[in-house]
Order: structure tokens, then sequence, then C-alpha cells
């Protein structure tokens, strides 16, 4: 990112208040979609013909009146908004019946276990291939890899999603086509229970993974090449140190450093990528919630999924660049320049 | 001048193609045809039933039937167009809107320049696919609307190749010797950046139809592409949300084949897109690696 904005990496102060702004954008665009709708927003509908069609009775739509508080002044609006989220109130869901915390709070746990489950092994997998590929370099088994690890990470993660679920679930049955659990099933141990939940978690976790893993890998193959050019490697060689000492401490360590910021970055798009498995294998996440949500209209859920999801993303971005001030050395203050993290 | 170059440009770019780049451009061409010439390639109406319904592939159902008994190869024609409609309408979109804002945060400098990039930050830290499910849920899922959203959320990858290959164009000599001779503004961007940025943002802009077409695939799987317009992605919904379809073997045409074109659709685009931005400038890859 950096490189592309110019000189020098801001300074922290700065990146907080862009934080702050970014924060500010994602509420006001949330408190401003309904406001901009066409026409009288409740009567809103689609032709799509779906097992459940939007229909609003009265009292739903003075609810939603009053929840946005149409009738009241755009300013007034603005605050009342910013103090009810102030309060943790995202609304009232009137298809579930509950409020929109409640209910979100009780999907995320199952997209959160997808999300970081499959980051983690992408992570190791794209670790373990990237420096496989680098320590190969022009060799045909760097190429066979970087071909068709690129190609995989251009696949869009539910279309994965979908051969993997005719291939393995439907085709040789070895996984279950959909659910995060066997309905009804009395387990006999704790063990069973974690296991079947695994079963069933396999398919959508193996889908992002997948598609993530290239992306990580092009970063480390990359990354590591830079370094195994570097003076320090020689020096390390001339030293006679070992093999496995020279690989794993002197480059790999130096290598992973870009990782940090990477993966940060990448969780907008892997949580897209969870939306999307979560549909194809009907795991009750978020996904599926916002789905529903979408087709039976319930704006203020849509619109409180929305607004977790980004809050978060911008929470781990923001982790991350504290991590990498942390983690690497050279963008701390009193060094020369920052000539060197630009070479990634 | 741009123009004249074109003839000997492919040719040359064609040669420096490697084996993906050839038959991922082979596939494209193929498709496009597919697309333009749809009528021609399918002989049976794309929108209502022309036969029993889930009838397996054979004759006169090339690729069989679906659930209301449309031909899906018909169904398949027709959908190209969509999806390249998606694609070059985003890509033309938000190529010339962001190459506008980029080229006028390089010229002008200053707080301009800081106000447009701390904006394209921002655009970068929301998550896309959640954005796009939002606004589509609210402004309704027409297929201009999709366009215009995908290309408010593109935009922002060539305004920054734009503003960073300007920025550095105004450091070269010869520019600077063009403006002490008396060259205006005006004159720099026709004769000078726009000609000399013009490939590397057509390279971008193929990566940013790519992405187009997935998005609008993945929003049409959701539920939430344009319900008038049969694009692929909104084949598969359908498929998918038939109850059993996995127990059957209707998937074996009804979803198999537009999962197919879609796949090759989109890995042809990115292939490609890969190939020329290597060809175009080697700084490119490792930019491209950050949007």
């Amino acid at each position: 990112m950096d490189i592309l904005r110019g000189k020098k990496r801001s300074s922290s102060i700065f990146r907080v208040v862009e934080y702050f702004l970014t924060f500010l954008v994602i509420i006001s665009l949330n408190f401003a979609l309904p406001r901009m709708m066409p026409g009288e927003p409740f009567l809103h509908y689609s032709g799509e013909v779906d097992e459940l069609v939007a229909f609003y009775s009265k009292e739903q739509i003075q609810y939603y009146h009053e929840y946005y508080g149409l009738d009241r002044p755009l300013h007034e609006q603005y605050f009342s908004y910013l103090k009810d989220l102030a309060e943790g109130d995202l609304g009232f869901s009137y298809y579930y019946k509950e409020n929109v915390r409640t209910i979100i709070l009780r999907r995320l746990p199952w997209t959160m276990f997808l999300v970081i489950s499959a980051m983690g092994l992408s992570i190791i997998a794209g670790i373990i291939l990237g420096s496989y590929s680098a320590w190969h370099r022009g060799k045909w088994q760097d190429s066979v890899l970087y071909t068709a690890l690129v190609v995989f990470s251009e696949i869009p993660a539910f279309l994965v999603g979908l051969a993997l679920l005719i291939w393995l679930g439907a085709g040789l049955g070895l996984f279950p086509l959909a659910g995060a659990a066997t309905h009804f099933a009395n387990y006999d141990s704790i063990w069973d229970k974690i296991a079947d939940m695994l079963h069933h978690a396999a398919l959508p976790v193996l889908t992002l993974t997948l598609s993530r893993t290239g992306g990580i890998y092009l970063l480390v193959r990359n990354s590591l090449g830079t370094v195994l050019a570097k003076d320090y490697m020689l020096t390390a060689r001339a030293k006679g140190l070992k093999e496995l000492r020279i690989r794993y401490v002197y480059a790999l360590r130096n290598a992973l450093m870009p990782l940090c910021t990477r993966i940060a970055i990448q969780l907008g798009a892997l949580i897209g990528g969870a939306i999307l498995a979560e549909n194809v294998f009907s795991y009750p996440g978020i996904g599926v919630l916002m789905r529903s949500a979408v087709v039976v209209r319930d704006y203020p859920l849509i619109q409180g999924i929305f607004l977790v999801l980004a809050v978060g993303v911008m929470v781990a971005n923001m982790l991350a660049d504290l991590a990498y001030k942390y983690i690497d050395p050279r963008t701390r203050p009193a060094v020369i320049g920052s000539r060197e993290m630009e070479e990634f | 001048m741009v123009l004249k170059n074109i003839f000997p440009g492919i040719k040359a770019v064609w040669r420096s193609l490697d084996i993906s780049g050839k038959v991922s451009a082979i596939i494209l061409i193929l498709l496009i045809i597919l697309a333009v010439f749809a009528p021609f390639f399918s002989w049976l109406p794309h929108e209502r039933s022309s036969g029993p319904p889930l009838s397996p592939p054979g004759m006169p159902h090339l690729l069989g039937t679906d659930e209301l008994g449309v031909d899906i190869w018909a169904m398949i024609c027709f959908g190209a167009r969509i999806s390249l409609a998606v694609g070059l309408g985003t890509a033309l979109l938000a190529g010339l809107g962001g190459g506008i804002i980029g080229m006028f945060a390089a010229f002008k400098g200053g707080w301009v320049d800081r106000f447009f990039m701390r904006l394209i930050d921002i655009m970068i830290a929301l998550p896309n696919l959640p954005m796009m499910i939002v606004l589509a849920a609210f402004w309704g899922p027409s297929l201009i609307n999709i366009i215009v959203v995908l290309a408010l959320f593109s935009w922002s990858i060539p305004a920054r190749i734009v503003r960073s290959g300007a920025l550095s164009l105004k450091e070269q000599p010869y520019i600077k010797m063009a403006s002490h001779y008396g060259a205006g503004s005006f004159y720099l961007i026709t004769r000078h950046f726009i000609p000399e940025l013009l490939p590397i943002v057509m390279v971008s802009m193929i990566r940013l139809a790519g992405k187009a077409i997935v998005a609008e695939a993945s929003l049409a799987f959701l539920g939430l592409g344009d319900p008038t317009s049969r694009s692929w992605g909104l084949i598969i919904n359908h498929a998918v949300n038939f109850k059993g379809i996995y127990f059957t073997d209707f998937w074996k045409w009804w979803l198999l084949y537009p999962w197919m074109f879609l796949t090759l659709l989109v890995t042809s685009l990115a292939l490609l897109g890969k190939n020329l931005e290597r060809i175009a400038d080697p700084r490119m890859e490792k930019l491209a690696k950050w949007s």
C-alpha cells in the first residue's frame, strides 16, 4: 500500500485520524443508505421468485419509520443514530422478532471459526509452498507450483466451493452437504460432537483455504526471493552456518515480515469469500444470515451485519499496522530511511 | 498516433505472451464471439420453455434444460452477454473515472492529492462484498445499478496507477523541456501523458473487468443479481436452490455447464491480465499484489 501512496509511512497520529475517518464514513454510509432509497422505502421489494417474499405489516412499517426517525430533521436523525450505536443498539429485526445485536452475536462465532481456521491453514500452506518454491527457483517444481497456485487464486471462492460440494460432498459422499452439525443428534461424548462439527466445517474451510493460499504463497515466494539475494545470506554461508539455520532463522524470518500487513489487507476479501462459502454450504454464519436478511428486506439486520463486518475489518487493519511497527525495527523512527520496505 | 501502432502492437504483445496467456486470449476471443453472435449460436429461445423440464443433454437441447424447460445452451449464450457487459461497463467507467481522478490528483497536488489518496485508502479498507450486498439491497438489483456499484469500488486501482505514473513522468526531462517551451497542461496531458499511460491503464482495466465479472456472478449467486437478466451466476443460483439437486443427476448439466463457462472466463481473464501486466511494466506485478 505504501509504495503506491508515495514517500514515507505516515506518522501514528495520522493513521489514527485516518482510521477514525474510515469509521465515520462507514457509519455515515450506513445512516445514509436507507434514506437514499428511491420512493417509499418500505414498499420496495424485488420481483425475484423465492420462497420468502417480503411483506410488511402496518406496525412493521410504523416501526421502521420510528426507528429511522424519518419524520424528524436529518441532523437530529443522525445524532440519535450515533447515540443508539454508542449504546450498542443496532435496532430490532422484525423478521426474527429479536434484537439485531442478539442475532448477530449468535451467528458470529460460526463465521469467525471459518475465517480464522481458513486464515491459519492458508498461512501455513502459503509459507510452506512459498518457501519451497523460492528455494527451487528456476526449476520445474517452482514453475508448476506457481502456475497451479496462480490459477487457483484467481478462481472465486464460491466456484471452488461448488466444485468441492459436488465432487467430495455429493459425488463421493465424504462430507455432509449442508449445515454446521447433524440435526437432532445425540452425542456419546463431547469429542463426538467436536468431530461432527469439524466434519461439517471441513469443506467450507477447505474452500476458503484454497482460494486464499495463492496470495500468501506469491508474497512469501517473492519476498523470500529478495531476501535470498541479500548480502547477509552470503555472510551466513561464509560463516559456515548450518543449512537449516540459514533457511529458517536468517531467510524465512526476515521474509515473513510483510506477511503481517498483507493478511490484514486480505481480511476483507476473506470475509467476502466466507459469505459466499457459507451460502454454498448452507453454513449458519453471518453470510447466510445476511442473505436471508436481504431476501426478507430486514433493513436493520442488513445494516447491523454490514457495520459489524466493516468495523471488524477496520480494527484488524489497525492492529496489523500496530503489530508491523512492533515487529519490524525498520519502521521505528530515527532510522535512516524506509527504502528497504519499498522492495516489498 | 496511438491508433497507427495498434496492429504491430498486437503482434508484438501476442509474441511475448506465454502459453497460458495465449490459450486465455483464444478462449476470451471465442467467448466474445459467442456473446456478440448469441442468436446465431442458439437456435432455441433463452427466455421461455422450449421442451420438457430437466431433460439431459442431447438433441435438440445441447446442454439439457432447467426446471422450467428452458434450454441451458441458449441461456449460456445470452448470459455471456451479461458477463461481458458488466465487465466492459465497469472497466470503462472505473478506468475512465479513476484515470481522470488520478491525473487530476497528480497535476493539482497539495490538498486535492491528499484528499483523493485518503479517499482511496478508505475505499480499500471497506470490505467490498458486504458493501455491494448492502448497496444492491437498498438500490434494487438492476444491471445498471450493479455496474455503477462495481465501478464505485474499482476506480481506486486505475487512479493510483495513473497518479503514480503521472508523478514520475512529470519529473522526466522531456516533459520539463516541453513545459519550458510553453506547453500547457492540456497539451501535455493529451500529447504525452495519455499515450504514455494508456497501456498500463488498459491492462489494469482487464483485471478490473475480471473482478467485476466475478462480483456480478457472486451477487447473482446470492440471489441479488438482476432478476430480469439471466446471467451465469443466476443460472447457478437457480440450480443450487432447486431442492435436492445433489441427490439427482440434474446438476450434471444444470449446474456444471454454467460453472464451467464462468470458471473458464474468469480464469482466462485473470491469466491474460497477469501476462499483460508483466509485459506492460515489470513493476506492475508488485503494485497489483496490493490491490
